[in-house]
């Protein structure tokens, strides 16, 4: 035996030094890649909770300084910038009080010295206190600020006092007692009550510009009407509304009085008792003067607007929401000139209450007993006064108060609305637009263009999925796979760009024409399968197996082509519509659609949607599907085969099961690419965020919302950080939806697993 | 055509000059042969001499791959399989297929066992039952299976799904039974069982089976057939085709000089 064994060099096994290096330094960039892509994600969801965080804070509120003024408070305003309040107390003087630094400032009014103010009152949107003479006139005096800046670059508030003419009260007799002034500009509006109790009269007196040729014009009493007889009891307060159109008066008895004061005159409209017999203590418009906030000396606090109801053909008060009750004590209010928020409170326990949601944004107790407050026009500070005129400056921090889970997810009563409903607007035309921020319209949008979307796309793309694993020969499927793949590379600008300036128009005269065809087509495969089964078997051999599709082509064609040609014909039958006005008959799908069901008919509907999204959705659910189908074992389907099952019995009880958790993945990737598709869905839908399942309108989805209303959305606002959290939706319903597919898709694995 | 004679018939199975081609490839050389009822015939021979070509062409098993084209004729009972007249499906459950790897569906004993009857669409319970009794008892499973027949296939040993496989295949009543290397996948205790198996099975089947083992082809064929290079090299009585072939490469092979 050779006993000259080869001897190993130990070195021949150590690694180099340069593999070992690399390996490591391979590890580590890995490493480094793996950590940026979490952090990366923690990012996305810092950045995204950053913004969306806020809208659920409540109001921050802190003393901001105290005030001292010899003047007993009665009427308190202040400027934009909450630092130089006004008081008075219907002397012939107006205080101005600075906030920092303590400044005292007294303006004279100018000609009203000598005069006997008797009733006066304070309107916080134009800076108006209206007044009332003992001698029966009334008028009224503007406060103004002006911001100027000195020559040292600092900035101060000048204020200045000017009155407007008085007008003199033709009815009623004795000092004026009450006085509420609703300027909108062109219109004007004045109530008046005259002496006290029994022998009170309320008049309401209509201005109006009389435009010159030149300058601003004239201010004339337009009309002045008595409307005491209407009343029906002993009026106690008055209210004018800003756009000068509306004058409400509480009476004795409980009941409220709405005057409509409009081009035609004055007249009375409505009388409604919001606390039945218990006459409001406190009688309050809203921002917007379409919301009156009225308050019962219980504490009860309830809001009614002016709405539509389908019994009137007017609008009228009714009652919209009731606010917790806010206890006993004298009842102050002050309402914000920027949205619907409002400083309301018995005694010393005030609250801010947001009108659009209903909901108390802060609570607090101060430790002076107010008698009046106000709100300054950004909305970021409150002042209150007591008798004596001690006042209080406190700073608001409310930068989203029409925020809430309530307005995003529950039914609000929005002004003009006839009842609580789930509504997307989140621009309007004015200034005092009301904000309606539901994301219920637009998650059910998203739902409903998703379920539009794989209605059309999963029949579609699984059928063709089998037949292409199945049935189809392996020449034609190496065209007919990629082209597919090529499909869902398509742009979906392009589709969406079709589907709304070409399908759309196409689609919406040949609705019927679409029916026949979905019918036909269908039907017209079922019979090429009852036919050939029928065929005796020496004709069907001829055909190789995997060819019949040069048959079933251009049949399938044929009965599409059919179904087109006949959708006129089935609509001059069957949908005709009937013009109620002229009795004329006119076959239109467009016309009768409406008329039948009472749904609309739109252009842009969920049909061009379905139609447009199959382009996008079904190659992603083919291609997945097709290929989990194909991956079947060959052994499986061989035995199958060998069994004596014939090609369909092979896909259903082999291939079928065997793939399914493949097909479920192809199904969710669909979905995610139906929920997330954004272009198509902007430019086909119509993008109108409503809540109805009809096929023939649009929707407007999550995702095309936060596309359309982004760039429009200014930075930090309610309606930005609504958007993000739409985002938010979108993103936990596909997160809930994948896992639930998961789950679903790893117990279909399990049971159909293949060892 | 006639189902069941009382004798058996030598020429059951009739090759007559069939060729094979996969698209241009040609796997099989103008082969005539003629298998006999109620035997078992092995065919044998090196790696791609066409044995399991001619075996899958006997139930049209090759029809399902594309490009496949073929000259001559094989008949059973006397009946062309490629007569338009006959139907692939009905074929296939006449001929039945047992294949080199085990392969139950991914369901219970019992409905392998039935899947046949199943795609017929027989549905009668007290039919199901006894057949998957009786296709079990015949692949000598039964008792190793009679308690759990509604447990998942997968549980099985491989020797145990091979037999399953052959059930499964019984289950349909065939009067052919095709196996392709059905103990290459298996060890040799469960192969031995395969190979008790079949030699029971032959009383009731024509069994014609493609195998690598010598031994096997010996210990349980009645006809061996040797396929060389796509030609039938030899065919005969598996004693003469082992003691005393007449063709050289036949003993080459046989005796493991190539494979």
């Amino acid at each position: 035996m050779p006993q000259d064994h080869h001897i190993p060099d130990p070195k021949r096994f150590n690694v180099s030094r340069a593999t070992l290096w690399f390996d490591r330094f391979m590890g580590w960039l890995i490493r480094c890649g793996g950590v940026a892509v979490i952090l990366a994600v923690f990012g996305i969801f810092y950045f995204v909770g950053k913004e969306v965080v806020p809208l659920f804070r409540t109001a921050e509120v802190g003393p901001a300084g105290e005030i001292g003024a010899e003047t007993a408070s009665a009427v308190l305003g202040v400027d934009e910038w909450g630092g130089l309040p006004f008081i008075y107390d219907g002397g012939e003087r107006v205080v101005f009080v600075g906030v920092e630094g303590g400044t005292r400032r007294v303006i004279e009014v100018p000609g009203l010295a000598g005069l006997k103010v008797t009733a006066y009152a304070f309107d916080a949107v134009h800076s108006r206190v209206s007044l009332g003479l003992e001698d029966g006139r009334v008028g009224s005096f503007l406060v103004g600020y002006e911001r100027k800046y000195g020559s040292d670059g600092k900035s101060m508030v000048e204020p200045s006092v000017t009155l407007e003419p008085w007008f003199t009260l033709e009815n009623g007799s004795g000092p004026v007692t009450a006085v509420s002034y609703g300027d909108s500009g062109a219109g004007r509006v004045i109530a008046v009550r005259r002496g006290e109790g029994a022998a009170a009269s309320v008049s309401v007196l209509r201005l109006g510009m009389k435009r010159g040729l030149v300058g601003k014009g004239k201010l004339s009493l337009l009309e002045e009407l008595d409307v005491t007889s209407e009343l029906g009891a002993v009026p106690l307060l008055l209210r004018a509304s800003q756009n000068g159109e509306m004058v409400l008066v509480a009476c004795a008895d409980g009941g409220v009085v709405y005057f409509l004061a409009d081009s035609d005159g004055v007249s009375k409209r409505q009388t409604f008792r919001p606390f039945d017999s218990v006459p409001p203590q406190q009688m309050n418009f809203l921002f917007g003067g379409v919301s009156v906030i009225l308050t019962a000396e219980d504490g009860r606090q309830e809001q009614w607007s002016l709405f539509r109801t389908d019994q009137a053909g007017e609008r009228l008060f009714g009652a919209t929401k009731a606010f917790p009750n806010l206890g006993e004590g004298k009842v102050i209010f002050a309402a914000s000139q920027r949205n619907r928020t409002f400083l309301t409170g018995a005694g010393r326990e005030l609250s801010i209450r947001h009108s659009t949601s209903g909901e108390v944004r802060w609570q607090g107790t101060l430790d002076l007993d107010p008698v009046t407050a106000v709100l300054d026009a950004k909305g970021e500070h409150f002042i209150v006064a007591a008798a004596d005129g001690e006042a209080r400056r406190y700073s608001i921090h409310d930068p989203h108060p029409e925020a809430g889970w309530r307005a995003f997810f529950g039914k609000v009563w929005y002004e003009g609305g006839s009842g609580p409903v789930y509504q997307w607007q989140s621009t309007g035309g004015s200034d005092d637009f009301e904000q309606k921020l539901s994301l219920i319209p637009l998650i059910f949008g998203s739902l409903k263009g998703t379920a539009y979307a794989l209605l059309f796309s999963i029949p579609i793309a699984l059928l063709a999925a089998v037949f292409s694993a199945a049935f189809l020969p392996l020449k034609i499927k190496r065209v007919v796979k990629p082209v597919m793949e090529i499909m869902s590379s398509l742009p979906s600008v392009v589709l969406g760009f079709l589907a709304g300036l070409w399908l759309a128009p196409v689609l919406e005269t040949r609705v019927p024409s679409v029916m026949m065809m979905t019918l036909l087509v269908p039907l017209a495969a079922l019979g090429i399968g009852y036919v050939w089964c029928r065929l005796p078997i020496g004709f069907r051999n001829r055909f190789a197996i995997g060819s019949e599709w040069m048959i079933v082509v251009p049949i399938l064609v044929l009965a599409g082509w059919i179904g087109w040609s006949l959708g006129p014909v089935i609509e001059s039958f069957l949908f005709v519509y009937k013009d109620l006005a002229t009795g004329k008959e006119i076959a239109d799908f467009r016309l009768w659609w409406p008329q039948t069901f009472g749904i609309s008919f739109e252009q842009r509907n969920s049909l061009v949607l379905g139609f447009m999204m199959g382009f996008a959705v079904i190659p992603v659910i083919f291609t997945i599907a097709e290929d989990a189908l194909s991956n079947v074992p060959k052994s499986l389907t061989a035995a199958s085969a060998a069994l004596g099952a014939n090609r369909w019995q092979v896909v259903w009880t082999v291939m079928l099961p065997v793939a399914a958790s493949g097909i479920f993945s192809a199904l969710m990737i669909g979905f995610g690419r139906a929920v997330g598709e954004t272009m198509i869905m902007v430019m086909a839908t119509g993008n109108t965020p409503i809540t109805e399942w009809n096929i023939f309108n649009g929707m407007r989805t999550l995702s095309a919302n936060i596309a359309v209303e982004l760039p429009e959305a200014p930075v930090g606002s309610t309606h930005y950080r609504t958007l993000f959290l739409g985002a938010v939706v979108l993103f936990a319903m596909t997160f809930v939806m994948n896992t639930i597919a998961e789950v679903l898709r790893q117990h279909l694995r399990d049971r159909n697993k293949i060892v | 055509m006639p189902v069941n004679l009382p004798l058996s018939r030598p020429d059951f199975i009739e090759v007559e000059n069939f060729s094979f081609h996969y698209g241009e490839k040609r796997a099989i050389f103008d082969i005539s042969m003629k298998i006999p009822e109620n035997q078992v015939t092995a065919l044998i021979g090196p790696s791609g001499c066409g044995k399991s070509t001619l075996l899958r062409n006997i139930n049209r098993m090759n029809d399902l791959i594309e490009g496949v084209r073929h000259e001559g004729d094989i008949r059973i009972g006397g009946t062309s399989l490629y007569d338009p007249s006959v139907e692939v499906i009905s074929l296939r459950k006449r001929v039945g297929m047992v294949f080199q790897k085990y392969n139950p569906f991914a369901k219970s004993i019992y409905e392998n066992v039935i899947f046949s009857l199943r795609v017929a669409g027989r549905s009668k319970r007290s039919l199901l039952d006894e057949t998957v009794e009786r296709a079990l008892k015949s692949a000598a499973l039964w008792d190793e299976v009679k308690d759990r027949l509604h447990d998942s296939a997968f549980g099985l040993s491989g020797g145990q799904q091979q037999r399953l496989c052959i059930a499964r295949a019984i289950a349909n009543q065939p009067e052919i039974l095709l196996m392709d290397e059905p103990c290459a996948a298996l060890d040799p205790l469960a192969t031995l069982k395969i190979e008790e198996l079949i030699t029971r099975l032959k009383s009731q089947y024509t069994i014609v089976i493609v195998t690598h083992n010598m031994e096997q082809a010996t210990r349980c064929s009645d006809r061996t057939a040797f396929l060389y290079m796509g030609k039938l090299a030899e065919y005969g009585e598996t004693v003469q085709i082992f003691e005393n072939p007449s063709n050289p490469e036949t003993e080459a092979y046989i005796t493991g000089r190539f494979s």
